[in-house]
């Protein structure tokens, strides 16, 4: 490809977005409103999975020891849960401490629970931390049959309605990226499908004149790139403005942990422009395809 | 031997047989007229020779090379090889003379120094000094005709298919594009020109091809005996 080549390809592409003004920005204007909502739908998964990991490793089994057991025993069954598939971390909670936490809990000083009580009520427990807190329910029921163990929480039902909806929300994040980008190619390959057919004329002689496949391409795809490119970068630009001011009022609002690495995000906006080159070059690629088979 | 046709139907997907058992030999050098009535199969037969069909039966050779199991690589080089002059000229309206011209050669990724010298001796030749920054929707038929050929000749082709160049064109100018017709082949390059207008064909004294209903019906060539298929 020499020099004169490359200037041809970037002469007849903005020509022919130049010619078909109109249409170039409705193309942009669509492609940029698809790629901002793809982009929010990216942020709202990935924030939506922040929230849904917090919560999950929020997710703890508590085992409660039978008020009997001796020191030694207890130990042992701290080494037998320890060995269960999937345990991360064993903290044990001796029934003073959880007295006091429930105290702290309780809101303190207005009255004291020892005296009210006499004697400590709770027993000794175990706090177990699932390595995937996916598997705390199966975990949950390999505590609960050993020996000296005398009830096992982890919250259940709640815990498995809380996958389930994470599960979903995952599933139509997805589907709705997949649903979009789907519309930005039709949009695109509408707007090459049109400036092919407006230079049909020239296509066709290209093609008897002996111009190559790739050079009666080119310009096509140069004409896909900028489009998806310039829509992105538009939507890229409004996507990180309106998040930027959504994380600035979310701290003083909103309770909500919201993603706030600057590098993370950095790689997300690189993305959308990414996807927005190669929405660009599907698009011209199924457009072409059809049309220059002369 | 530059083109050879072997046995070549072609049978289009509607089921119209526009061809039907062709065979036939074009040497280098020659000026062949292609004539018969609407229908006959002429346009099909121009469009086998540079390729935009493929023959359904049959074999078709360019440069002894088979062009039916060349690669799809391939025939952009073979096209090269071969200027297309149309009826309605096909210029193309946003671009001048010069640069019409000069599109032949870009679009085949020919240097700029070869463009550049190249392009005013072909407009020369076909007598357009002077226009070459008109543009084509200020000239006469008749420029606009030459506008063509002259893109048609710019890649050097070794053959020239002219379909109906004259057709909408009066008969003084046509006669004019006859003159640089025969002066190109004259120059050495094979014409073959598909046509309707017999007063054009009669005077010029070359091999005419005669077809109707998609078959050969005369072969002056053959007629004479000069030349054996």
């Amino acid at each position: 490809m020499n020099m004169r080549s490359l200037k041809y390809f970037f002469s007849e592409a903005s020509k022919s977005l130049y010619r078909n003004r109109l249409l170039t920005l409705v193309t942009i204007a669509n492609v940029a409103i698809c790629i901002l909502i793809l982009g929010a739908a990216v942020l709202m998964t990935v924030n939506a999975n922040n929230i849904i990991d917090n919560l999950e490793s929020d997710v703890e089994i508590v085992a409660f020891i039978d008020k009997e057991m001796s020191d030694k025993d207890t130990d042992l069954l701290r080494e037998k849960i320890e060995k269960i598939d999937g345990v991360k971390a064993v903290v044990f909670i001796s029934k003073e401490e959880g007295l006091k936490d429930l105290q702290e809990k309780l809101g303190g000083k207005e009255y004291d629970l020892n005296s009210t009580l006499e004697e400590n009520p709770l027993r000794n427990s175990f706090e177990i931390e699932a390595v995937d807190p996916h598997k705390v329910p199966d975990i949950a029921k390999k505590i609960e049959i050993l020996n000296g163990v005398y009830k096992v929480n982890y919250g259940k039902g709640v815990v498995e309605k809380l996958f389930q909806v994470t599960k979903w929300v995952r599933i139509v994040g997805i589907v709705t990226i997949v649903l979009l980008a789907f519309g930005a190619i039709f949009l695109i390959s509408t707007t090459i499908r049109l400036a092919i057919f407006s230079r049909r004329k020239e296509v066709y002689l290209m093609k008897l004149i002996g111009a190559s496949d790739w050079f009666v391409r080119m310009p096509f795809f140069l004409e896909g790139v900028f489009l998806g490119l310039t829509g992105a970068i538009i939507a890229v630009f409004f996507l990180a403005l309106g998040y930027g001011s959504l994380t600035g009022q979310a701290h003083k609002i909103l309770f909500l942990p919201l993603v706030t690495d600057i590098g993370f995000l950095i790689n997300i906006y690189l993305i959308l422009l990414g996807a927005g080159v190669l929405l660009g070059i599907f698009a011209t690629y199924f457009s072409l395809s059809k049309f220059l088979d002369v | 031997m530059l083109v050879q046709f072997y046995n070549v139907s072609k049978i289009y997907p509607n089921g119209v047989k526009a061809l039907d058992d062709i065979s036939l030999k074009i040497d280098r050098g020659e000026f062949i007229f292609l004539m018969g009535p609407s229908g006959a199969g002429k346009s099909s037969f121009v469009k086998l020779l540079f390729r935009e069909e493929l023959p359904s039966r049959g074999q078709i050779f360019m440069n002894s090379r088979s062009i039916i199991r060349m690669k799809r690589s391939e025939v952009p080089k073979m096209r090269r090889n071969i200027g297309v002059v149309f009826q309605d000229f096909k210029l193309l309206e946003n671009k001048t003379v010069a640069e019409n011209v000069a599109f032949a050669m870009e679009v085949v990724g020919a240097p700029y120094r070869n463009i550049q010298k190249r392009v005013p001796q072909v407009i020369k030749q076909v007598g357009l000094e002077g226009y070459e920054n008109t543009f084509p929707g200020q000239l006469s038929g008749g420029e606009q005709q030459r506008v063509g050929i002259a893109r048609a000749l710019t890649n050097e082709p070794l053959m020239l298919i002219a379909d109906e160049p004259t057709g909408n064109l009066d008969l003084n100018t046509s006669l004019e594009i006859m003159e640089l017709l025969y002066d190109i082949n004259r120059k050495g390059t094979t014409v073959i020109m598909a046509t309707h207008a017999q007063q054009l064909v009669k005077s010029a004294h070359k091999r005419v091809i005669m077809l109707d209903k998609g078959k050969i019906v005369s072969d002056s060539q053959i007629q004479f005996g000069e030349q054996q298929i």
